[in-house]
């Protein structure tokens, strides 16, 4: 369970104070997928730091699985994240120099777990992402983007997280790939249990994730501009159909 | 039509990763700076050395001595050369011959560190043949009256006074004059009337003679009538010769100074090269634009080696004042660096950063920074526009 | 794969890049290996031939100032005197000016004593007492000249008029021996000089030795008083004391090149930062994600600090070792006289401990290169440097 109370986060850009979030609450009950939309600069990412543990806001409280995140050093921040949160990012998610399976072995270097049991555990991990066995020692270099997102996610479930968190992750993608991440992250919700936030500008997220939260300039859209942003959205969905339609 | 990249724009990107180009400008700033300080120090031995010979004097020693403070002439050997043919004459008619003895006693730094400096024994005569070495302050030494003139490096090393006295040998002498000589060798000697040295040494010798030669003789005349001579086993050489045959040990510095330069100029090269490459590698997508704009791919090479060329130029602008300042702190603080010379007496050379130096170390950072900036500058300049404005 | 399989692969990266540094680094570090030899070589010259138990005795005016011959017996006769002998520079050159090596006029009887660590063959010894033209050469002149046992040389003195012929009976051997020396009979030169109508009743200088070293103090302070207030008054030193004033004029030069390899350490720490720098800001996405997926930053400073560190050392063990090799070899080339003009080389003396000084050195350099990139990479927040990246 997430939850954010009155949560706010500014930065110095310059001479300005931008203010990315206003005074944000938001509840996500257990196990859900999430997504989390709003155009640029509406503060979706960083309210998922806040969520993930990566950021600490300037006012108001964190609370993810039963832990306040908001007292927490740094350092304690890092070693939460590494046991409880997943992540994946919309690029440069994997080491080039490392091969796939190392690189899902990654986040298992923070836990007492020895060589050989880290190998299989990241073997498992490939394994459930889908990715074929050929590919395991290849470098990313060599692998799609689809895969190379595949392979990011295997990395967030290889330590067994609570939570998966995405920033954008199908946004370097193809129409194909990114409809198997979305997939993959909607079989990992469901088969597994893991609640997932994303932020995303993708419209066929909406097709898969349970709830959706609109922000906008940094405030969280409630009651009726709510409604109004997922009209919006819907209908913009139904227009990109409706255009994949009209095809010569 | 090839259009050459404005000069403007090869400089200003160099300094665009301020830092980056900083730390090489400083690295090479720091190579010529020691280059340049050896290569002052290698001229500064030539200098004195060399200086100390002038172009009508010979000097008579026996034959096969380095130097003249290891040989010895028979008097008599003094007597008949004086009156050989084509030596000058002095203003009362003598010839310019100047018998000397050269001996080592010991001297004591202020520190307390003991050196071997050369006393030169001579007589009246020795100032009309060694035109170049002049009293600066006070008179000559007179005959057998225990006073000595000394040579302006050794009164400042050994903390030795004008009216002062002086201990050397097994006596006290009288400071009756400084001695200058251009900065060459003499000004690291006391000179001496030759009757008291024979007496404080407890031998009656002369190791060389000094000969000036007339004007409008051929010295080499001399030369061989000297080596002919079936008395004596002697042999004359122009002083500007012997002088410089002393100067080996700066030959080895200056071999040295080559190899140092050398070794830390690849080195430094190496370092311009990566900050180069790296260069060229964020400003792939800026490359792709200009050759797509229809620069050739030779204004890109010009282009890139006139950066690392700036670079290189800084680099010595900078190292040179800072090697300028630094030997004119040794000088300052160390009064110049001792040598060792060949007559294993101590000489004071003064460090000083010729044009010759400057510009062979120009040459050195002109040569790294083509040497640094071509191989990245050839990459550059290979990259296909298309490839360039795809890569992010 | 485990941390250490990070730091390796990363090696990989950038391969021109990390090649290049090297390079620089083991040029730099072998540059300052040789410069740092300097000093010590001179000091470990002087340990290896002298010894404690020899004093030296010389006119007190200087080494050029001569005493009379009939100072020997009294130097004798001194209490804690084992054995004494003249030693008198006698200047000669064979065939060329240019084959400079000190010569000197000794007493016969006395070599074996006073020099006995020099360990000369007993027969050697035997015959330099034997036969009056007979000399003792040190090795690294016989190895310049290809001199052996039995050959006889030609001496012409520069500050004599005499041409002596000498028969060589024996070799200053290695290690211990006087590398350079030329040592013959004094009766031998007497001869020659008194049929010249010249005067031998001089000695350059004196070596005793003493009974124990613990002596030497009083044994030099006895021998000075004997001659004090004489015509030619003494001053005793210490073998030991006497090589280092020899030494000590050259501490001006020998400091200016430190001085120049202190720059080229400088210079080497300034491109390996740079290079540092460069590489890290590459990462800087890299490192971002580290951190969000729990790494802490002071593992990171460890990875990035632990990448340099293995580079510098790494280069710096070749240069360190290329300079104890390469100045071994020229060294050599300069004592057999194949390549004479290398032989002030021999200076470089390039030890083991030169070595490790020059691995410490390259050590340093990574660290002090490494660690300002590295930190300021390291301790970013893991949000501003994901901000920074994406």
């Amino acid at each position: 369970m997430i939850r954010l109370l009155n949560v706010s986060r500014h930065f110095q850009r310059g001479p300005d104070v931008v203010r990315a979030l206003d005074h944000v609450t938001l509840t996500i009950p257990d196990g859900r997928f999430a997504a989390l939309m709003g155009p640029s600069g509406s503060g979706k990412s960083t309210l998922l730091n806040l969520l993930s543990g990566i950021d600490r806001p300037d006012e108001g409280e964190v609370e993810v699985a039963g832990r306040r995140l908001t007292g927490l050093s740094e350092d304690e921040l890092a070693a939460w994240r590494a046991r409880h949160v997943g992540l994946v990012f919309q690029f440069y998610n994997l080491i080039p120099v490392l091969s796939a399976r190392e690189n899902v072995e990654l986040p298992l270097l923070l836990t007492d777990l020895r060589g050989p049991e880290r190998r299989r555990r990241a073997e498992v991990a490939l394994e459930v992402v889908g990715l074929v066995q050929e590919r395991f020692d290849q470098l990313p270099g060599t692998l799609s983007g689809g895969e190379q997102q595949r392979v990011a996610i295997a990395r967030a479930i290889v330590t067994d997280p609570d939570l998966i968190v995405a920033d954008e992750p199908t946004g370097d993608l193809d129409a194909q790939s990114a409809d198997a991440v979305l997939a993959l992250l909607s079989e990992l919700n469901r088969e597994f249990h893991k609640a997932i936030v994303l932020v995303t500008h993708d419209l066929r997220a909406l097709r898969w994730v349970d709830e959706v939260h609109h922000l906008d300039k940094g405030r969280l859209l409630a009651g009726d501009e709510a409604l109004r942003a997922s009209e919006t959205l819907e209908q913009a969905l139904g227009t990109a159909r409706r255009h994949a339609k009209v095809k010569p | 039509m090839s259009r050459a990249i404005p000069l403007s724009y090869s400089l200003r990107s160099v300094f665009q990763r301020r830092t980056r180009a900083l730390l090489t400008v400083v690295v090479m700033a720091l190579v010529v700076l020691a280059v340049t300080v050896m290569l002052s120090l290698v001229s500064g031995i030539r200098r004195t050395l060399v200086a100390t010979g002038e172009a009508d004097n010979l000097i008579i020693i026996r034959k096969g001595a380095t130097n003249d403070g290891s040989s010895m002439l028979p008097i008599e050997a003094y007597r008949a050369v004086a009156y050989f043919p084509g030596i000058a004459s002095g203003a009362d008619g003598e010839p310019l011959v100047s018998p000397e003895m050269v001996i080592q006693p010991f001297f004591y730094r202020p520190d307390g560190g003991r050196e071997n400096v050369l006393v030169r024994g001579v007589r009246p005569v020795a100032f009309a043949v060694h035109r170049n070495v002049h009293i600066r302050e006070g008179r000559a030494p007179r005959s057998s009256s225990g006073e000595a003139a000394v040579g302006r490096a050794v009164a400042a090393r050994y903390a030795v006074r004008l009216g002062g006295d002086v201990r050397f040998g097994r006596r006290v002498w009288k400071v009756v004059g400084i001695l200058e000589a251009g900065g060459s060798s003499f000004e690291s000697e006391v000179w001496v009337d030759v009757n008291d040295l024979w007496n404080d040494a407890n031998r009656s010798i002369y190791n060389g003679l000094r000969v000036k030669v007339a004007p409008g003789s051929d010295p080499q005349v001399l030369v061989r009538r000297v080596a002919a001579d079936p008395r004596w086993t002697l042999e004359a050489k122009p002083e500007i010769d012997y002088y410089r045959e002393q100067a080996d040990s700066a030959n080895f510095l200056f071999r040295l100074t080559l190899a140092l330069g050398l070794i830390m100029g690849i080195g430094a090269s190496f370092g311009a090269m990566n900050t180069m490459f790296a260069a060229v590698k964020s400003r792939t997508a800026e490359i792709g634009t200009l050759r797509a704009l229809g620069f050739s791919r030779r204004s890109i090479l010009i282009s890139f080696v006139t950066e690392a060329l700036a670079i290189a130029l800084a680099g010595f602008a900078v190292g040179v004042l800072m090697a300028i300042a630094t030997t004119l702190g040794i000088n300052a603080l160390m009064k110049g660096v001792a040598i060792n010379l060949m007559t294993f007496t101590t000489a004071t050379v003064d460090l000083r950063v010729s044009a010759t130096s400057a510009l062979q170390v120009l040459l050195l950072a002109t040569l790294l920074g083509l040497a640094g900036g071509f191989l990245p500058a050839r990459h550059a300049a290979r990259l296909s526009p298309v490839e360039a404005l795809r890569r992010r | 794969m485990n941390y250490r399989t990070l730091v390796s692969r990363n090696f990989s990266r950038g391969r021109l890049r990390t090649v290049l540094t090297a390079a620089s680094i083991m040029l730099s570090i072998f540059l300052a290996c040789a410069v740092l030899t300097l000093p010590s070589g001179l000091a470990a010259l002087v340990e290896r031939v002298t010894s404690g138990s020899r004093v030296l005795v010389h006119n007190k005016a200087g080494l050029s100032y001569m005493m009379p011959y009939s100072y020997l017996q009294k130097v004798r006769a001194v209490p804690g005197v084992t054995a004494a002998t003249s030693f008198s520079w006698f200047g000669g050159i064979y065939d060329e000016p240019k084959n400079l090596f000190p010569n000197f006029a000794i007493d016969a009887d006395a070599v074996g004593d006073i020099w006995a660590e020099f360990q000369i063959d007993p027969q050697a010894i035997a015959d330099f007492r034997r036969y009056r033209d007979g000399a003792l050469v040190g090795y690294q002149t016989m190895r310049k000249f290809r001199w052996k046992i039995g050959d006889r040389v030609t001496l012409r003195s520069t500050i004599w008029p005499v041409d002596l012929d000498f028969r060589i009976v024996g070799v200053l051997p290695e290690p211990h021996g006087n590398p350079m020396w030329f040592l013959f009979s004094r009766t031998y030169m007497e001869e020659a000089l008194r049929a010249k109508g010249l005067s031998a009743d001089f000695a350059g200088m004196i070596w005793v030795r003493v009974d124990d070293p613990a002596n030497v103090g009083t044994v030099m302070r006895r021998i000075d008083d004997l001659f004090r207030n004489s015509d030619a008054e003494t001053a005793s030193e210490t073998e030991k004391s006497f090589f280092e004033s020899f030494m000590s004029s050259l501490s001006g030069l020998s400091n200016v090149i430190l001085a120049v390899g202190f720059l080229v350490a400088a210079a080497v720490v300034v491109i390996t930062a740079n290079t540092c720098s460069m590489a890290i800001r590459e990462r800087a996405p890299e490192i971002a994600i580290l951190k969000a997926l729990g790494f802490r930053r002071f593992t990171i400073l460890g990875l990035l600090l632990t990448e340099t560190l293995t580079l510098a050392l790494g280069s710096g063990v070749i240069g360190a070792v290329a300079a104890y090799g390469v100045l071994k070899l020229l060294a050599a080339l300069g004592a057999t006289g194949a390549r004479p003009g290398l032989g002030p080389l021999s200076m470089f003396l390039v030890t083991p401990w030169h070595v490790l000084e020059g691995i410490l050195l390259s050590l340093v350099v990574g660290v002090v290169a490494g660690v300002v990139p590295s930190w300021g990479a390291a301790r970013k927040p893991v949000a501003e440097a994901l901000r920074e990246v994406f």
